[in-house]
């Protein structure tokens, strides 16, 4: 038994099998009630927990909160590689608008194509829905430009603004330290300064 | 070999690896194409780019070496849009097709050349210069193909009326019905990427060196070709 959990601790990412072996003592010796909790919680979040139907994120219900939110606007729709992305944009509080979920990026070497990502939802989505910008919040990597360039061509035929998010310096950070492409994508995507 | 310093080479392709580290597939100028793990490049504050001339020092006895560090040599570059694509595709010929640790001297400087052209090309000119690309890792792979004399020996005519049919892994032969004009075959000969042949004549040789290719790459197909998005 200890050392079938300490077989399933290791299905953690950064987990080996000596941080495993220190979970497990950990929970026996010292917190069974904790244990317990998280067996519980673990148990309900990996029986409940699907994607959304509208967005693709995880959620418990059938459409995630976000979609559900009759607050936050149709017309806008911010395309994310992962949910993780969402939590981060979540915080910035600037989006008022829904996102879409790709679990992934376009890697069509390693067998990962457009019905992978779900575009062909997207495509639905552009063509059902009165959506008026969509934001390509694809990682600034060479993966993401892609996906986000191959979902551009697709959203062109569709009247819809497409946007992609800024890339530059990081708040509070030096241009001393900036590699030079981040520097050349600041500028060249620099903006007026409004006084 | 133990240690290589310092040797320039391109990032082709890039996976997850473990938690923190990368896979890295490099096509370096000494060591042809080579597969590196990046211990912790995951969480680089600078990762690795492809499409940018860099240096790179790596170590390691067993097959897989270790990427120990990397000095861009370059100034920076993006590409874009569809040249973003073309670059994806060159990256897959040779990931594809290259054999591993086999030095290609020629063919890294001619996919230097491209990759340095590509952000300045216009769409016809930049597939026109992947079309040239193909024909320069065709011939280095020992596919080349003779664009001066047909099958027979005799010179190509390179009327625009006068037509040719591709023979696989064979040549061209004169034929009536044929679908590659005399003077197509000239402009593939020419590799002059500033003269771009026209819409037509770019299908044409397309279709060649899909034709060309397809007995190396097998049953399975590019699969960059599927980044280009089309309605159907």
């Amino acid at each position: 038994m200890i050392e079938s959990l300490n077989k399933a601790f290791c299905a953690l990412p950064g987990v080996g099998k000596k941080t495993a072996q220190r979970f497990v003592y950990h929970l026996l010796e010292r917190n069974r009630e904790g244990g317990m909790n998280l067996a519980k919680a673990l148990v309900d979040a990996m029986e409940h927990v699907k994607h959304c139907s509208s967005c693709r994120t995880l959620s418990e219900k059938d459409i995630c909160n976000i979609c559900a939110n009759n607050n936050r606007t149709n017309t806008q729709l911010c395309v994310v590689e992962t949910p993780t992305d969402i939590h981060a944009i979540e915080q910035s509080h600037i989006y008022k608008g829904k996102y879409f979920v790709l679990s992934g990026y376009l890697s069509p070497i390693d067998g990962i194509g457009a019905s992978e990502l779900g575009l062909d939802e997207l495509e639905q989505k552009l063509h059902q829905q009165d959506i008026e910008e969509i934001i390509l919040a694809t990682n600034a990597t060479i993966e993401g430009e892609v996906t986000a360039h191959y979902i551009s061509n697709m959203a062109k035929q569709f009247e819809v603004r497409i946007t992609r998010i800024a890339h530059g310096i990081p708040i509070g950070g030096e241009l001393e330290y900036a590699d030079i492409n981040t520097i050349a994508h600041a500028l060249s995507g620099r903006k007026d300064y409004d006084l | 070999m133990a240690k290589i310093d310092l040797t320039p080479a391109f990032l082709i392709h890039r996976r997850a690896f473990k938690d923190t580290s990368l896979l890295l597939d490099f096509f370096t100028q000494e060591h042809g194409k080579i597969r590196l793990v990046g211990r912790g490049s995951r969480k680089s504050k600078a990762p690795i780019q492809m499409f940018q001339h860099i240096k790179i020092s790596f170590s390691g006895k067993s097959d897989l070496k270790s990427l120990n560090d990397v000095e861009v040599d370059d100034q920076p570059r993006s590409l874009q849009g569809e040249a973003l694509i073309l670059g994806m595709y060159a990256n897959e010929l040779i990931a594809r097709l290259l054999q591993d640790q086999d030095p290609y001297f020629e063919l890294f400087e001619i996919y230097k050349q491209f990759i340095n052209q590509l952000p300045k090309l216009g769409k016809q000119a930049s597939y026109w210069a992947l079309r040239l690309f193909e024909n320069s890792l065709l011939s280095e792979l020992g596919y080349g193909l003779d664009f001066e004399h047909d099958v027979n020996g005799d010179e190509i005519d390179t009327r625009i009326e006068c037509k040719y049919e591709y023979q696989s892994q064979v040549g061209f032969t004169k034929r009536s019905i044929g679908k590659i004009s005399g003077n197509t075959i000239q402009l593939m000969l020419a590799e002059d990427v500033l003269n771009t042949p026209n819409v037509e004549q770019l299908k044409v040789c397309r279709d060649l060196n899909r034709a060309r290719l397809h007995p190396l790459l097998g049953n399975k197909p590019l699969q960059s070709r599927l980044l280009f998005w089309s309605k159907n």
